[in-house]
């Protein structure tokens, strides 16, 4: 369509009613969360007076601290150590040349997109073999090796990016393949190791099903499981539910906005490039 | 570290007159390197990833409740999945949930990235982030969101109607059969489409804009030129869209178990959340039937792989 007067009020009139309708759910959700706990049934839709005792009481009643920086513990670990593996492994499928390169890299990539709904018995199972099971270690590892792959594809094209005479001027200089790596191409790989962090966070962030499968114990819990549990008992505490919702969202809309343009970037990346 | 002591017993070994242009003392720590760096994210790939993959496969032709050994059954659990009438059910429903889902998704991605590329850049960064946003929340926060909205006594929707006096649609949502498929449908896309929208905005972009003069020179009306610019040239992007769409609707499961758990009596069950069940149990006391249930992720992983092979298959096509 091209940018006319015309096209670009009819564009408008279409998308502002659309728009109201996809954030509503959040608005109500804020909307909800401010009310006071006797008004959900028959109060007004637009609630006359505004209270904060429900984040209060999300806040304490459900450990939300706790649960919140298991979260962000096993966020952190999970980025740093996807991030290490693929970088790594990402850089040598891009520049190093050894033998069967080809061969293992689409090993890799046959099982990229094979989802967790379909291992988790096989994964929970292993777990339990190592006696890793409900242990945040487990889930750590089962987070890190599931992500490093799809991870490594993506560093593989930032790598892939850069000239090949960057690195083999450095060979000539006499750096040894490791320094050449730390000293020359990660500082220049800033924008993909950005792109992954933020991948990387949003998804381990949010992950559900394996947190509920391998974790049984509480305090061990990440917020995911936790707010679904909730749900179960909460289902008519409604302000309180829905202020756990908006303060494990928090983050997420944080990063999101902070980092837009990498983020944007990346899941470009992430789909363009397969 | 290793990699470094060797690349610098190399230079010792051979002195001042090592030439990297004779190549192999490089080429051989390149290989070290290369296997060095390769090797942790191939041996987690082995152990969590290709070894699951292999396991369940085997774990789909045994019947095994989780304690002594498997016992071989065969394709039995195959042949039971054909007579399983709930199984029947959940494959239909995750085949119909991915086919309505992928095609309103596509649909409607394209349509919206077309018209915010067309306010672009006054209002667009305000209705891309709306519209973004809720594909950045978990699939729990937007399940446990939609649940409180379908609630049937003091649900949002409902009160809604009550609201403008359209009592006689109010409705328990996700409680009937009927209700309970476009009731996710519409949760998957305020989810999904954010992320298509992005994807096809690139895509826009990536059009000569001198196609579009040549065309208006040549006059073709903005349908015309949606029809025959916009739309071949998205080819690619289509095809990605179309495949993870299908991707995400093989392996859906974080909504359905969430805001329904498969009910009612299984009306939304898919396969996801069919196998957890059979696995996992959602009832105490039942016994698992891992072997059964393995059947099912093996099915969920071969349509995950006709998925992926689709997206070859239309981007091979689109490139001739």
């Amino acid at each position: 369509m091209r940018k006319t007067a015309f096209g670009k009020s009819f564009a408008t009139f279409v998308l502002f009613p659309f728009c109201v309708l996809m954030a509503f759910p959040f608005g109500w959700m804020l909307l909800t969360s401010l009310r006071e706990q006797n008004t959900i049934f028959n109060g007004p839709i637009i609630p006359r007076k505004f209270t904060g005792a429900a984040y209060h009481e999300a806040w304490t009643s459900i450990e939300f601290p706790l649960h919140f920086w298991n979260s962000v513990w096993i966020t952190s670990v999970t980025v740093i150590g996807v991030l290490v593996f693929a970088t790594l492994s990402g850089y040598a499928f891009a520049k190093l040349d050894f033998p069967f390169r080809n061969t293992l890299f689409v090993l890799l990539l046959t099982t990229l997109m094979m989802p967790s709904t379909a291992l988790i018995i096989p994964l929970y199972l292993e777990l339990k073999s190592f006696g890793l099971l409900d242990s945040q270690a487990g889930l750590l590892v089962l987070y890190i090796s599931g992500s490093a792959p799809f991870a490594m594809f993506l560093m593989r094209a930032f790598f892939q990016t850069l000239p090949d005479e960057l690195v083999e001027a450095a060979r000539v200089d006499g750096g040894s393949e490791l320094t050449i790596f730390r000293r020359v191409i990660l500082p220049l790989t800033r924008p993909g190791i950005a792109t992954v962090v933020i991948f990387q966070f949003l998804s381990t962030w949010n992950e559900f099903l394996i947190a509920n499968t391998v974790l049984r114990n509480t305090d061990s819990l990440p917020l995911q499981p936790v707010l679904f549990t909730l749900m179960g008992q909460y289902s008519t505490n409604w302000p309180a539910l829905t202020a756990g919702l908006t303060l494990s969202v928090v983050p997420v809309v944080i990063v999101y906005v902070r980092m837009q343009r990498q983020f944007v970037a990346g899941m470009m990346l992430g789909a363009v490039k397969n | 570290m290793a990699t470094a002591l060797s690349r610098e017993d190399v230079v010792r070994r051979s002195g001042e007159r090592t030439s990297y242009r004779f190549g192999s003392p490089l080429r051989k720590s390149q290989r070290v390197a290369g296997y060095l760096f390769v090797l942790p994210t191939f041996a987690l790939f082995l152990a969590f990833v290709l070894w699951p993959i292999l396991y369940t496969a085997y774990l789909s032709l045994t019947s095994w409740g989780g304690f002594g050994a498997p016992r071989f059954v065969n394709f039995d659990n195959y042949s039971r999945m054909l007579h399983d009438p709930v199984a029947r059910r959940a494959l239909i429903v995750t085949l119909v949930l991915t086919g309505v889902t992928t095609a309103i998704l596509t649909f409607l991605g394209l349509v919206t990235a077309v018209l915010v590329n067309v306010i672009w850049p006054k209002v667009g960064v305000v209705v891309r982030t709306i519209l973004f946003i809720p594909g950045i929340v978990s699939f729990v926060v937007s399940a446990v969101l939609w649940k409180l909205i379908y609630d049937p006594n003091i649900g949002t929707l409902n009160r809604l109607l009550g609201a403008i006096g359209l009592d006689s649609l109010q409705h328990p949502w996700l409680a009937d059969h009927k209700t309970v498929l476009p009731a996710i449908v519409v949760v998957t896309v305020w989810g999904g489409l954010g992320f298509n929208m992005l994807i096809y905005s690139a895509g826009l972009q990536s059009i000569d804009p001198n196609l579009y003069e040549a065309a208006a020179m040549d006059g073709a009306n903005t349908v015309q030129q949606f029809r025959h610019i916009t739309v071949p040239s998205l080819r690619i992007v289509t095809g990605l869209i179309v495949s993870l769409g299908l991707l995400n609707g093989f392996k859906a499961f974080d909504v359905i178990f969430v805001m329904t758990g498969g009910g009612p009596n299984h009306g939304s069950e898919v396969l996801g959340t069919y196998l957890y069940s059979l696995a996992f149990g959602t009832t105490s006391g039942s016994i698992p039937q891992l072997g059964y249930a393995s059947a099912f992720s093996v099915v969920t992983m071969v349509l995950c792989t006709l998925a992926v092979i689709a997206q070859l298959w239309l981007t091979r096509r689109a490139d001739r």
